[in-house]
Order: structure tokens, then C-alpha cells, then sequence
């Protein structure tokens, strides 16, 4: 793949619907100094969703439903990947499990609603077992063989390999998830603008609180270094997806 | 450069008649001496559509030969020519009150 269309990918779907082309030749025209502008003007255009045209009808609400599914996605891969111990739910604590709260009931907000008919059912069903399938079997084989008994204490690259093989199953459940959303986004009920604006809201200030209680953790009690990747990349995803709420108050979509 | 900037600079090129994100940037290149970047020109020219200051024109212009060279020609329109207007006059009134601070007189 070429650096060009590596960048154009990047942009808003309704954006690249009609500047893809004319973006990749300027990239490729230009050359490496234009990647940095390339990649500030993708990342603004994702801020401010009132700034996107739309090809279709409701396009702007589906594509911020997919994107905000994505954010919950790649936030379940970095908790697994850095998890921080003062994030786990804890029931006698339910103060340091507002974040998660938070997260799913903006999660809840902004989901498509699938319409209350047959042949939409059907469908779902259809694009449920096309688009999850193939994640469920590597899911279950993955589970199989950790309580199969057959690996005790892998070493070397039989170690390496279930590790990779963890993580690229991980990371494809993720994306294949976000794809339903996706499917489902094409024939369901959409959020309206003001109830995505608040799963938007919700989920980032989700996403800031989770931030904050792990920088306070290192901050004071626990110190580790570690924590403070995950703490930043948590708030940046958290301003973003405030951002990006707040912009939609702008225009109607 | 700052969004803004880029914005105006789109419409003062397309005030003069309509073109394509190509021929904009050329444009632009002929008035400040430099181009704007990917991000800066496309960025501004969805925010311009999105604010209803510019459109396409009628005819998207494509090479025969070439399908995929498609290019969309974009306009200004009365809103567009409306609100630079104002941001030029704006624009002016403090180059004039910059220029006198200065011991210049304005041209």
C-alpha cells in the first residue's frame, strides 16, 4: 500500500468519499513533507464531525457510532495489554468503577437500535454469523487449549506462539466487532444527534475519570512507570471523544 | 498554517472564479508564495462545504482517458462571497489602525 492512500485511509469516510483522490496525488506529489499536515488535517477532521459532508442521509451519525464503538474497543485492548490494577472492578469499591460505568452506559446511548422487524432480524442474524463467526471459533479454540491441559508451561516459541496467536485473536475479535457495528449501523435505528453527542460525552468523561484515577495512582500511592503511557493515551482518547461530542452541538446531522 | 487562515485563503481564490483543490493550491501558491498542505486545503474545503460557502459546480470535471483523475470544481457561493467579504473589510480596518501605529500611511 502506498503512502498516499495509507493517509488518504485515514480521513473521515465522507471526506475521502470526495477528496480521496485529489488527497493521495497531493500526497504523493509532495512527497514526505506533506505527511505531517496529511496526518494534523485527518486528525482535526475526526475532532469537528459537523465539518464532513455527507453522501447519504444520517452518514456523519453512523460513522461517529462505529468510530465511538472503536474507542471502546481499543480501550478494552489497552486495559488488557497495561492494565492498570487500580481500574479492575472492585465491588466493595464501586467509586473506582464509575469509569466503567460510565464507558458502558455511553456504550448503551449511542448503539444502534436493530427495527423491531422480521426481515431486519434476519439480516442481523446473517451479518452476526458472517462478521462474528470466524473470532467466536478462534475464541473458543484459544480457550480450549489453555484448559485442554496439552500446553502446561509453554517455553520458547511454542510461548511465543500462543502469545502472538492471544493477541492476534484479541485484536481481531475488536476489529470484526466494530465491522458489526458497522453492518448493523446500515439497516438499524440511529442514535439522533443529541443522544450520540451524550454517549460521546459519557464515554470520554468515562475514558478521563479512568485517566485520572490511574495518574493519581502513580502519582501518590503506587508509582510505576508503566502507568503512565496508559494513563495518557486514556485521556488523550478521552479529550478526543469529548471533542468530538461537543462539535456536534454545531450543526444538525 | 492555521484552518482559518486556509479558509480565507480558499475563498479570496475561489471569489475569482471556480476551480479544483489542484488549481486552488496553484492558486494560492501565486498569492503567498507557498502551497498549503494536504490536510490544510481538504480540510478547509469540507469545512467551507459543510458551512455552505462554497459548492461544487455543476460539471465535475474527469479525463476521458484517465476515470479516475476526477476532479470536483468548487465555487463560492453569495453566503461565501457575503462572509469574506466581511473578513476582508475586517481584515483591512486593522492593517489600516497596524499600519498608522506604525507611522505608515496607508496606501
Amino acid at each position: 500500500m502506498s503512502a498516499a492512500t495509507m493517509f488518504t485511509r485515514l480521513y473521515p469516510p465522507a471526506v475521502r468519499e470526495r477528496w480521496g483522490a485529489e488527497i493521495g496525488r497531493e500526497v504523493a506529489s509532495s512527497g514526505i513533507r506533506s505527511w505531517p499536515d496529511t496526518l494534523v488535517g485527518a486528525g482535526r477532521l475526526w475532532l469537528h464531525p459537523s465539518d464532513w459532508p455527507e453522501s447519504a442521509p444520517g452518514q456523519t451519525r453512523r460513522v461517529l457510532a462505529v468510530a465511538m464503538f472503536t474507542v471502546v474497543a481499543a480501550t478494552a485492548l489497552l486495559l488488557r495489554a497495561a492494565g492498570p490494577s487500580t481500574l479492575t472492578a472492585d465491588p466493595s469499591r464501586p467509586l473506582t468503577s464509575l469509569w466503567l460505568g460510565l464507558i458502558l452506559v455511553g456504550a448503551g446511548l449511542g448503539a444502534p437500535v436493530p427495527l423491531l422487524r422480521w426481515a431486519a432480524w434476519r439480516r442481523l442474524a446473517g451479518d452476526a454469523v458472517g462478521v462474528l463467526a470466524a473470532p467466536a471459533v478462534a475464541v473458543l479454540a484459544m480457550i480450549l487449549i489453555a484448559n485442554s491441559g496439552l500446553v502446561e508451561h509453554p517455553t520458547g516459541a511454542v510461548r511465543a506462539a500462543l502469545f502472538g496467536w492471544y493477541w492476534v485473536t484479541l485484536g481481531f475479535t475488536a476489529v470484526r466487532l466494530c465491522t458489526f457495528v458497522a453492518c448493523l449501523a446500515r439497516t438499524a435505528r440511529m442514535p439522533g444527534r443529541a443522544r450520540l453527542r451524550g454517549a460521546l460525552l459519557v464515554i470520554g468523561a468515562g475514558l478521563v475519570l479512568a485517566a485520572g484515577q490511574t495518574a493519581l495512582t502513580v502519582t501518590w500511592s503506587a508509582p510505576d512507570a508503566g502507568l503512565v503511557g496508559p494513563a495518557l493515551v486514556l485521556g488523550l482518547l478521552g479529550a478526543a471523544t469529548i471533542g468530538a461530542g461537543q462539535d456536534l452541538r454545531g450543526r444538525r446531522r | 498554517m492555521h484552518s482559518n487562515d486556509a479558509q480565507m485563503l480558499v475563498l479570496t481564490v475561489l471569489a475569482d472564479g471556480p476551480r479544483h483543490g489542484y488549481t486552488i493550491n496553484a492558486a494560492i501558491e501565486d498569492l503567498t508564495g507557498r502551497k498549503l498542505g494536504p490536510g490544510s486545503l481538504y480540510g478547509a474545503l469540507a469545512r467551507l462545504e459543510a458551512r455552505g460557502l462554497i459548492r461544487p459546480a455543476d460539471d465535475v470535471s474527469q479525463s476521458p482517458s484517465q476515470p479516475q483523475e476526477r476532479h470536483r470544481t468548487m465555487r463560492i457561493t453569495d453566503t461565501g462571497r457575503a462572509t469574506l467579504r466581511a473578513e476582508l473589510e475586517q481584515m483591512a480596518r486593522v492593517s489600516q489602525a497596524g499600519l498608522r501605529a506604525l507611522g505608515i500611511a496607508p496606501a
